[in-house]
């Protein structure tokens, strides 16, 4: 099949997807989200005002009719207003969208080239020292709570050594600069443990391959195996893990961002579930549904790519 | 080689995006933070504590709490003097104060801001009223003021609401004459005049911004803020044009003791900025503090055994850096509701044993680290029907003789040893002090054979519990919304019933007819006399097991001048004042 083909069908699929993913969080908020009236109005709440904001909100019209505004805001793009702030949504994802990326996307590709490195390293290892001494950091390291790096670091790097800003942010490049770099180095630190021990174990599944062995005995240099056949080999599998992480960055690190105070969407996400913001979370939902399409088609393009035996169906 | 250079160039331009930050300046700013996020500066949705403050700054309203008097007392703001009120307390004319001007903003012609006349405080209560925006603070004013809940309801099913329509209730009677008829007397009307819901906002600024207004605030206040932003950070410039209005000169005894009368006659804002930083967890809002990059601190609980380690004292290390503590009583209750619908907590005797079960001394200690007041009934210190030297007889501290009291009390109310109970559900908010409270509340009623299951939910979840009635006991707070007992009996009237504010469905006739003949009283002993019969009644007859009155302790470095602990902390900042020097000189050792 040819590629921009395979590429219309499966943007096709979106529209069965985000019609499913309306109906879910459709039943969802109306079964098990607590009556958004009720947190609006707090402790000043009588039945008579939260019958009037219910209404006003549009909650008091037949679900079939709330079914399809919701699926109409979701084709449209127009997510309308937060009912907590009354913010734009679309500004709001827009304003909390780039704080998020300054913090993920470096700490994402800052901790999968590293991983990849350390774990061709420990591959070329395998067995020994070095090896077991890495997997065993890794180990150790993610049986730790990320909540105890950021303390910690926090405490130890920003206030103690003042390295780095405590908290905060400042848009604009640089000036963001100084606010990111711990977030980052902990995002980097958090994600390695994982990261290496998946990457570590796809490279070991090419290394025992037969294809590997004939290099050998062909008399290829170990380096020129690893790079050049096993890393290209193991490529697909790293493809799918790191491309399919991707929509999920633009959602933010919720605890990095709560305790380094940055403005970005892991945070409004939280408030918006917190205060039973519909708009808020069917937005964030139907974006994250179409990212994941879009990135998942983008991967099964990229197999092509890498591996020219991959055919498209 | 181009590949080479990135990352030191990145290096280099984050050491000058962080040196460029670091510039001292003599401008007067103070640093704040708070806990979570700012709603929105349109007054009539500032419905939680933070986003009212942030509004506050600037906009303002007809009457303010004085700064430096305690008991909190009203005082004119917007309004020159304080209001006539007619013989039979429906009618308040208030003079609008002349020479008072909006911000400068793109929406009043040419740019300049215009003068305040009464006409804009009709239209802002026509709006916290408006069935189409449906303003948080609705309740303040619902069925209060003549006409105002007939425009209102004819208007719910409109496509459009008449801002030029007559209400008999508000009027402006001239320029700068503004009436309010009242349904019935109501005394705490004026205290609804201090808060930032009914705050002056100019119509032309509304209709000119549209859905956008919540962003773009326009008032008559202190500080000045041309857009706001959903971001973490939010800045505040001096206003200009603010007109004269100066620190206050008279104070109580205990202000002038402590020297906060020495800006008196200055002229307000004494701060050329405000930064606030929301920040919402603990440990950055308190590192920001220490290293002095924040003012004044709420001391979180985590610190508070290493900042005062005696619960009344604070630690040398702080001390020696210049720190003060400031400890001062809050206007609320905590306490552990009944749900009054089941026949079960009908009988009076099964509510005052399991009050004498529960040590309050021993919750105090473990909870609050001991520096809480245990509350005698519902209404808290400071205000009037506070009863200084009452003490609830169904209250226990731990004494052995108190547990005997309950298991006979009990028994009296056909459970002896807890035989026939059924197990008792306490519903709590979710977190780990919250469970460490339930576990100990559990702990208390096994004493007396009560079996009792922690349950644990999220705020709305336990909202809506309530609301549905679908609880057995459960603990949570009230903290005042303005300084009278009414806002805190309110919460054991009958007809506030949930989901009123009264959650527990407590309903007492008696309670109800002396509610109702007290709530209407002007300020006097008579009425101070029935607000401390109401507080006896709700003590005697145990509609919750009482906790605490909490206080606040808050931390402030020694170059924050007039910082004072308050619960009406709304407009606060104008008085606050910064000592440039002190601030450069303590700031090296931090």
């Amino acid at each position: 099949m040819n590629t921009w083909t395979y590429i219309a069908r499966r943007t096709l699929y979106v529209i069965p997807v985000i019609l499913g993913v309306c109906f879910l969080i459709f039943v969802l908020f109306n079964v098990f989200s607590p009556d958004p009236a009720m947190i609006m109005l707090g402790k000043h709440a009588t039945a008579k005002q939260m019958a009037e904001l219910r209404a006003e909100l549009g909650l008091d019209k037949p679900f079939f009719i709330q079914y399809l505004d919701i699926v109409k805001a979701s084709f449209t793009f127009d997510f309308g207003r937060s009912w907590s702030t009354k913010q734009e949504i679309f500004q709001m994802i827009k304003q909390g969208a780039i704080p998020s990326l300054t913090v993920t996307l470096p700490g994402f590709l800052l901790s999968t080239l590293i991983s990849i490195a350390i774990s061709l390293l420990v591959a070329f290892y395998r067995g020994k020292m070095i090896d077991k001494a890495v997997v065993f950091f890794c180990v150790a390291g993610m049986s730790i709570s990320s909540l105890a790096y950021i303390l910690f670091g926090q405490w130890f790097f920003a206030y103690k050594l003042g390295w780095f800003e405590i908290s905060g942010y400042e848009e604009g490049f640089p000036y963001f600069i100084p606010y990111i770099i711990l977030p980052v180095i902990i995002w980097v630190i958090l994600s390695i443990g994982p990261d290496v021990r998946f990457f570590r174990t796809i490279i070991l599944d090419e290394v025992y391959q037969d294809y590997v062995r004939t290099a050998r005995s062909k008399g290829l240099g170990e380096n020129h195996i690893m790079f050049k056949h096993v890393l290209k080999n193991a490529m697909v599998s790293i493809i799918t893990y790191v491309i399919i992480q991707l929509p999920f960055l633009i959602l933010g690190a919720l605890l990095l961002e709560s305790f380094f105070s940055i403005p970005g969407l892991g945070a409004m996400t939280l408030n918006a579930i917190n205060s039973s913001d519909f708009p808020v979370i069917r937005a964030m939902t139907v974006l994250s549904a179409v990212a994941y399409i879009i990135f998942s088609i983008l991967t099964d393009v990229l197999y092509t790519v890498v591996d020219p035996r991959v055919r498209l169906h | 080689m181009k590949k080479y250079l990135v990352l030191p160039l990145v290096l280099v331009m984050a050491i000058v995006a962080s040196c460029t930050k670091k510039q001292v300046t003599n401008e007067k700013v103070l640093n704040v933070s708070v806990p979570q996020k700012v709603k929105g500066m349109d007054p009539i949705f500032a419905s939680d504590r933070y986003s009212n403050n942030e509004v506050a700054k600037i906009y303002e309203g007809l009457l303010e709490y004085h700064y430096l008097k305690r008991p909190y007392t009203l005082v004119p703001n917007l309004a020159q003097d304080l209001p006539k009120v007619s013989d039979d307390g429906l009618t308040y004319t208030f003079t609008i104060r002349q020479g008072v001007f909006f911000h400068n903003d793109a929406a009043f012609t040419g740019g300049t801001g215009r003068e305040l006349v009464a006409e804009d405080f009709v239209y802002s209560l026509k709006r916290l009223a408006d069935p189409k925006l449906q303003g948080l603070g609705w309740w303040l004013i619902d069925g209060k003021i003549m006409g105002l809940n007939e425009w209102r309801e004819k208007y719910a099913n409109a496509d459009k609401v008449s801002y030029d329509e007559k209400i008999e209730g508000i009027q402006a009677l001239d320029k700068y004459t503004l009436q309010f008829k009242l349904t019935k007397p109501f005394p705490q009307f004026l205290y609804a005049l201090a808060m930032p819901f009914t705050f002056a906002v100019a119509k032309e600024v509304v209709e000119h911004y549209g859905p956008e207004f919540i962003n773009h605030p326009v008032g008559t206040g202190p500080f000045v803020l041309p857009k706001f932003e959903q971001t973490n950070r939010i800045v505040y410039t001096k206003n200009p044009t603010f007109r004269k209005k100066t620190f206050p000169c008279e104070a109580s005894e205990e202000f002038k003791a402590e020297g906060l009368t020495a800006d008196c006659g200055k002229q307000l804002p004494l701060l050329d900025k405000i930064v606030v930083e929301i920040l919402i967890e603990d440990q950055p809002r308190w590192l920001n503090f220490l290293k002095g990059n924040i003012d004044y601190v709420g001391v979180p609980k985590d610190n508070f055994s290493s900042a005062i380690p005696d619960s009344k004292n604070l630690s040398e290390d702080l001390k020696k850096n210049g720190v003060g503590l400031l400890i001062s009583p809050s206007l609320d209750v905590t306490y552990t509701a009944f749900n009054h619908d089941l026949d079960l907590f009908k009988n009076v005797k099964l509510r005052r044993a399991l009050s004498l079960a529960y040590d309050v001394s021993q919750s105090n200690k473990l909870f609050y680290n001991d520096t809480a007041l245990p509350a005698q009934s519902v209404v808290p210190p400071g205000i009037a029907g506070y009863m200084e030297s009452y003490k609830n007889p169904y209250r226990s501290y731990g004494e052995a003789e108190n547990i005997e009291k309950a298991k006979k009390l009990l028994a009296e109310a056909g459970y002896p040893d807890g035989k026939g109970l059924p197990e008792i559900t306490y519903d709590c908010p979710a977190g780990t002090v919250s469970r460490q409270v339930g576990e100990f509340f559990k702990k208390q009623m096994e004493q007396i054979g009560v079996n009792t299951k922690v349950v644990q939910n999220s705020w709305p979840e336990l909202q809506n519990k309530i609301n549905k009635r679908s609880v057995m006991m459960y603990g949570i707070a009230w903290g005042a919304d303005y300084p009278d007992a009414e806002n805190f009996l309110q919460l054991l009237y009958g007809p506030n019933k949930a989901p009123g504010a009264n959650g527990s469905g407590y309903n007492n006739p008696e309670f109800n007819s002396l509610f109702v003949k007290a709530a209407i009283m002007q300020d006097s002993p008579e009425r101070t006399a029935l607000y401390e019969k109401l507080n006896r009644i709700a003590a005697e007859e145990v509609p919750w097991i009482y906790g605490v009155h909490r206080q606040s302790f808050v931390l402030k470095h020694a170059w924050l001048k007039n910082y004072i602990a308050t619960d009406f902390d709304a407009g606060q900042e104008q008085f606050l004042n910064i000592d440039v020097e002190k601030k450069a000189e303590l700031s090296k050792k931090l």
